[in-house]
């Protein structure tokens, strides 16, 4: 916990996540509500992406995962949490006169989580985990931009996470966005992964719309180790292992182990990883669910990046072509007097 | 163009306007009302004798008449010849004016009516664009303005050839203003429509450009010549690229038309590997959707040998080499903007309004000019290229093949490379426990000094270190002095523990004052606890920190009995439900009161019976009769005669017998801030308190709760000596790196990182309670830390000697029983199992507990 020292805070009692009578009255109402994986282990959510969102920015793109439409509206209890993350891309501009020389751009990240992002309220201040996560998203960002050319200046890529993918369905006890509230949930941070993986999704839309050189588009893809339910009931104890491309968490009781990644397709280049609980002896397949999830989102990102680039440059040709319409009565015309 | 033809037109309709509003109206009216009847008559006379003169030569208005004779005053002969003589000249004078409004626009308009046959020099004077005509004869009127304005506007709309300009311009009068009026509803933008501050047609907007045939290499600001270094790595950068190019056209011959769009076959490069590696022909074709049994390959990634088999393998279909699958379909994966998206983004996607990408370049005059596409300045290398390739030539000598080893040296290097993260802090790495037994140091003890206001604690105190000469002589005659100059002489050693103002000029101590003294056996620290029921909370947070207390009694007529309602009373249930075991009770001020034994005897009776209730054992509660202002039996023994009765300890001997705490040395580490502060420049962050259990030395790292922070001990310093360790029971100073004071407060817990405490937001606490206890709010306070809590339920009624549940379903807590209750804090603490914290409400101790289990 991370408490905000430098204001009078709001009454910490009040930003408890509220509890709906039913699941306390009938046991397994929770259960019985948690959404369930109707895409195939290999499928992705859908992802709505759009450039240019913010007009004082140099590039920005808004990343979204919307909810599949469900009729089912019997409880007041949300569905599961979308992804809605903004970037704005700020720079390249100079440095400051008192910063030091850098030879190459400077590179600032800035991941925050909206107050209301999640079930638990977040603080205004970055707590350690935007921190964390900003690291992250620094680490896939470095290695894509071409940073020596621009010498002496620096760029920003604030995102903020509107929604964030939560870490579990309501009745697990993992609280809050890794543990963002009592500091000790160790297993928890599910939805962070898939927060990471957005946030490079996204900050790479708005890198391209920026119009910043970089050596290809990286995009963020997870994959998850699941234990399979089905074959859990039937055998009793231990149920084997699914892989699972881009996992919400709420649909997964048990996650054994989640990856992500910052992946450049085109030279095949890893970026960024974030392997988090027991991987088992090999991590291979993992990583590798991860990338395919990444390609995945690239193809999204490369449409949305073409139309934006495409827009650009239709209003160019039809300049030009005007152009070339005009020039040619303008040199008959001669001008005297 | 002269643009004098039009100047006068205007002008002249400018006259002409004029003419018209003179009409006599207004004249008539004054006449008429400044006229007497004579007048009339004489002017009606008047009139018929000018009009017979003028004989109708001249065509005059019976008013002009009037005027005129009003003006001569009747005088019809200077009337006549006025009128004459104005309206004679007039028709001669209007006439060429006429002649002359046929100016050379009207010509140029004429001509241009008839467009095929302009051959003489001067009409082909007025070959212009048509809004150029338009423009020039803007004159003042609103009209004119507005046909040019519409006349601009069809240009821009149209944006067709000359043709159709001139057509426009054939008609010049094609746009009367009603017309204006009616079709262009005339709004601002549309009035302002081309001008600069609003949407400027992107074709009529000026940019200059110069596209920079590659990106800079070298610094900003620097000179324009590359560094060598760089000039070198441009050279094998065009290399391999040459060589991709090369290697590129020769596979795909479809990139070569792409070349043409450079943007789009940019982002063709980033498309899925697969694709690339295709044969050159399926290349061209669009990747055709291939039935597919699963969603196997879906997101092909890398081609790589095959997966190792892993456990998961069992329950999933081997995954398939994208390299087998050529073309691959991604699914639709795109989803359209839900309800939040499409009002952020706007319901369309929005065109991009990105002007400088738009880059309408406007073409210089000069570059169509033939001198200047025939010079073609570009077409050779510049004289920087010659002089570059000159210096590659001249470099060429030197060995290629050295690259190769430097390469291998360089991945050693790399290898060799691991990161460490050096902290600043040295650490010495001591095994503290070991170190604080070898040092031998002596016994440490923490005592609190605690009772009702005013009955002498501090001065008790003052005496103790003056008397010890831990304060020396000088100083106590200062305070003397300054405490005679303010009437308060008996507060002289008081001053020595209180020492803000604040304190000194009430008279009474508002903070714990901390001080150390030295006997043979022990070492003490004092904490003076003020007395007032004010400050408890000060008192708390001393009492928290204290190994066992003195509780001082005012031994003087009333003054025990009022201390026995209020503080004394307080004080020793909070001590003891503080977890002290020991108290010496000091009976002062016994030289007011001759050092009788009665008294003595009634105080200690009456406290024993208090206490023992209060669950103090009777062997550890040892009573002293002395006197802190005269230092009787503080120190040193009681005179010959006055209390020949008392054979017992002094003071000091009390202190020295108490047995020493038990330190806990190999528990976590722990400790409660009671002081924040800034050290010194060098040591901006500085913590006090008590180290509560554990050991510390120099370079740990420790964590601080409930901010969690991490932060780094810099320095360490007991009794204003720095150290290198401090272990549990010691009163340490720290000095703090890597961590900012705004993680710091009063009151929070520095602990192990490792082990460190759990913040806990509610938990079960054994009570002893002092008033009646309900499911009520209280505030908990733990040493320096409070917070606002709820006891949420009453679990059961303890047995105060056993500790059996005695009752359960407990509706109310009455003073002096044991409970266990719940309590929910409003806000996380740092407590843990077997801390004890006190409940108050309203500035009354309620209850004080040990906690049970937190939750």
């Amino acid at each position: 916990m991370n408490t905000d020292r430098r204001r009078i805070n709001a009454p910490s009692g009040g930003t408890t996540p509220p509890i709906f009578a039913r699941t306390v009255k009938v046991p397994g109402y929770l259960e019985s509500l948690r959404p369930s994986r109707t895409r195939g282990p290999n499928e992705l959510r859908k992802i709505f992406l759009q450039t240019g969102i913010i007009p004082s920015a140099s590039g920005s793109a808004y990343l979204e995962v919307p909810l599949p439409r469900t009729s089912n509206s019997s409880s007041l209890i949300p569905p599961r949490s979308s992804l809605k993350i903004t970037c704005s891309i700020q720079g390249p501009k100079p440095l400051p006169r008192s910063a030091p020389f850098s030879p190459s751009l400077l590179l600032t990240t800035a991941v925050k989580f909206a107050p209301f992002a999640s079930r638990n309220r977040r603080g205004y201040i970055r707590d350690s985990i935007e921190r964390d996560l900003g690291v992250h998203l620094e680490t896939a960002l470095r290695g894509v931009l071409i940073g020596e050319r621009w010498p002496k200046s620096g760029v920003e890529v604030i995102v903020t996470v509107v929604e964030g993918d939560e870490d579990g369905w309501w009745g697990d006890s993992t609280p809050g966005i890794g543990g963002g509230i009592t500091g000790s949930g160790m297993g928890a941070g599910w939805g962070l992964l898939n927060i990471l993986a957005g946030c490079i999704t996204v900050s790479s839309a708005a890198i391209a719309d920026a119009g910043i050189d970089c050596v290809d588009l990286v995009s963020g893809g997870v994959a998850a180790i699941v234990r399979n339910p089905d074959t859990k009931k039937k055998e009793g104890e231990k149920g084997d292992f699914v892989r699972m491309l881009d996992p919400c968490p709420a649909e997964h009781q048990d996650i054994v182990a989640a990856c992500v990644v910052g992946y450049l397709a085109g030279r095949d280049e890893v970026t960024e990883i974030w392997l988090k609980g027991n991987v088992g002896a090999i991590p291979d397949e993992l990583i590798d669910g991860a990338t395919q999830a990444a390609v995945g989102s690239l193809s999204v990102l490369k449409e949305v990046v073409m139309e934006a680039v495409e827009a650009k440059f239709q209003g160019q040709v039809i300049q030009e072509k005007e152009g070339l319409k005009r020039k040619h009565p303008q040199q008959d015309a001669e001008m005297v007097g | 163009m002269p643009p004098k033809s039009g100047h006068h037109r205007a002008k002249n309709v400018d006259y002409e306007e004029d003419d018209v509003y003179s009409d006599d109206d207004y004249y008539e009216n004054e006449e008429g009302g400044g006229m007497t009847d004579e007048d009339r008559e004489q002017m009606r006379i008047g009139a018929i004798k000018v009009k017979e003169a003028l004989n109708s030569s001249i065509t005059v208005s019976d008013s002009q008449i009037q005027e005129a004779l009003w003006h001569y005053y009747y005088d019809v002969g200077k009337s006549v010849t006025y009128l004459k003589n104005k309206h004679a000249p007039a028709t001669t004078t209007t006439q060429p004016k006429k002649q002359k409004a046929v100016s050379r626009f009207d010509q140029a308009v004429s001509a241009a009516s008839t467009p095929k046959k302009p051959e003489t020099g001067e009409q082909s004077a007025f070959l212009m664009p048509p809004n150029r005509i338009k423009e020039l004869c803007t004159a003042p009127s609103l009209k004119c303005t507005f046909q040019s304005r519409r006349a601009n506007i069809k240009d821009f709309d149209t944006n067709t050839g000359a043709s159709e300009c001139w057509a426009s311009a054939e008609y010049p009068c094609l746009y009367p203003i009603p017309d204006v009026m009616d079709h262009v509803p005339l709004s601002a933008a549309e009035f302002f429509r081309d001008t600069p501050w609003l949407n400027v047609p992107t074709h009529r907007l000026g940019e200059i450009t110069v596209e920079p045939l590659f990106p800079r290499g070298g610094l900003l600001g620097g000179s324009s010549k590359p560094s060598k270094l760089a000039a070198l790595a441009a050279a094998r950068k065009k290399k391999q690229e040459e060589a991709k190019n090369a290697t590129s056209t020769s596979t795909d011959p479809g990139d070569m038309k792409a070349e043409a769009d450079k943007a789009v076959a940019l982002l063709d490069r980033l498309s899925v590997k697969s694709k690339e590696s295709a044969s050159p022909s399926s290349a061209l074709v669009q990747p055709q959707p291939v039935e597919q049994k699963s969603a196997q390959s879906k997101y092909p990634s890398r081609k790589r040998s095959q997966t190792p088999t892993t456990a998961f393998q069992e329950s999933e279909t081997p995954t398939p080499e994208p390299e087998t699958s050529a073309p691959v379909e991604i699914p639709h994966l795109r989803a359209g903007p839900s309800m939040f998206a499409s009002t952020l983004c706007g319901i369309t996607p929005l065109p991009v309004k990105r002007q400088h990408l738009d880059s309408t370049s406007f073409p210089l005059p000069y570059t169509s000019t033939r001198g200047f596409t025939d010079t073609n300045p570009f077409t050779g290398p510049s004289p920087d290229d010659i002089v570059l390739s000159a210096r590659v030539k001249g470099n060429k000598s030197k060995p290629g093949p050295n690259k190769k080893p430097n390469g291998n040296k360089l991945a050693e290097s790399v290898e060799k490379l691991s990161v460490e993260e050096v902290p600043k802090v040295k650490s010495k790495n001591l095994n503290v426990v070991e170190e604080f037994e070898k040092s031998g140091m002596k016994r440490m003890a923490n005592f609190v000094v605690i009772g009702h206001v005013d009955h002498g604690k501090s001065t008790l105190m003052g005496r103790l270190l003056y008397d010890l000469k831990v304060i020396d002589q000088r100083s106590v005659d200062k305070l003397r002095k300054e405490a005679e100059t303010i009437g308060k002489s008996s507060f002289a050693l008081a001053w020595i523990m209180d020492q803000t103002s604040e304190e000194r000029s009430r008279g009474v101590t508002v903070d714990i004052a901390t001080n150390y003294f030295e006997t043979d056996k022990t070492r003490f620290t004092i904490l003076d606890a003020p007395g007032h029921r004010d400050f408890i909370p000060n008192m708390i947070a001393g009492a928290s920190q204290a190994d066992f207390a003195v509780l001082v009694i005012d031994a003087s007529t009333n003054s025990f009995e009022s201390g026995l309602k209020g503080q004394t009373k307080e004080h020793a249930l909070l001590v003891r439900s503080m977890g002290v075991q020991r108290l010496v009770v000091a009976v002062n001020k016994m030289d007011t009161v001759n050092w009788s034994q009665d008294r003595f005897e009634e105080i200690s009776q009456q406290m024993t019976a208090f206490l023992t209730a209060a669950s103090f054992s009777g062997k550890s509660i040892t009573f002293i009769p002395c006197a802190g202002l005269t230092g009787e039996n503080v120190t040193r023994k009681i005179e010959e005669g006055k209390a020949s009765w008392y054979n017992g300890q002094t003071l000091i001997e009390a202190l020295d017998a108490s047995e020493p705490a038990k330190r806990s040395l190999e528990k976590p580490f722990r400790l409660t801030v009671s002081d924040v502060f800034r050290g010194s420049i060098t040591n901006p962050v500085s913590i006090a308190g008590r180290i509560d259990a554990g050991s510390i030395q120099v370079g740990d790292t420790i964590l601080s709760m409930p901010a969690n922070e991490a932060g780094v001990i810099k320095g360490v310093e007991v009794e204003n000596e720095p150290v290198d360790w401090a272990v549990a029971g010691q009163i340490a100073t720290f000095h703090l790196a890597e961590l900012d004071p705004v993680h710091l407060r009063l009151g929070d817990i520095i602990c192990d990182p490792k082990k460190p405490v759990t913040l806990t937001k509610s938990f079960t606490a054994k009570i002893l309670a002092f008033e009646h206890v309900l499911p009520m709010g209280v505030d908990v306070f733990r040493g320096r830390m409070s917070a606002e809590a709820n006891v949420t339920k009453l679990v059961a009624v303890l047995n105060k000697g056993t500790g059996e549940v005695e009752k359960k379903k407990v509706r109310i807590v009455k003073p002096g029983e044991v409970a266990r209750v719940v309590v929910q804090l409003d806000r996380e603490l740092p407590l843990e199992v077997g801390v004890r914290v006190v409940l108050r409400e309203g500035g009354n101790t309620v209850a004080a507990g040990l906690l049970e289990m937190c939750s």
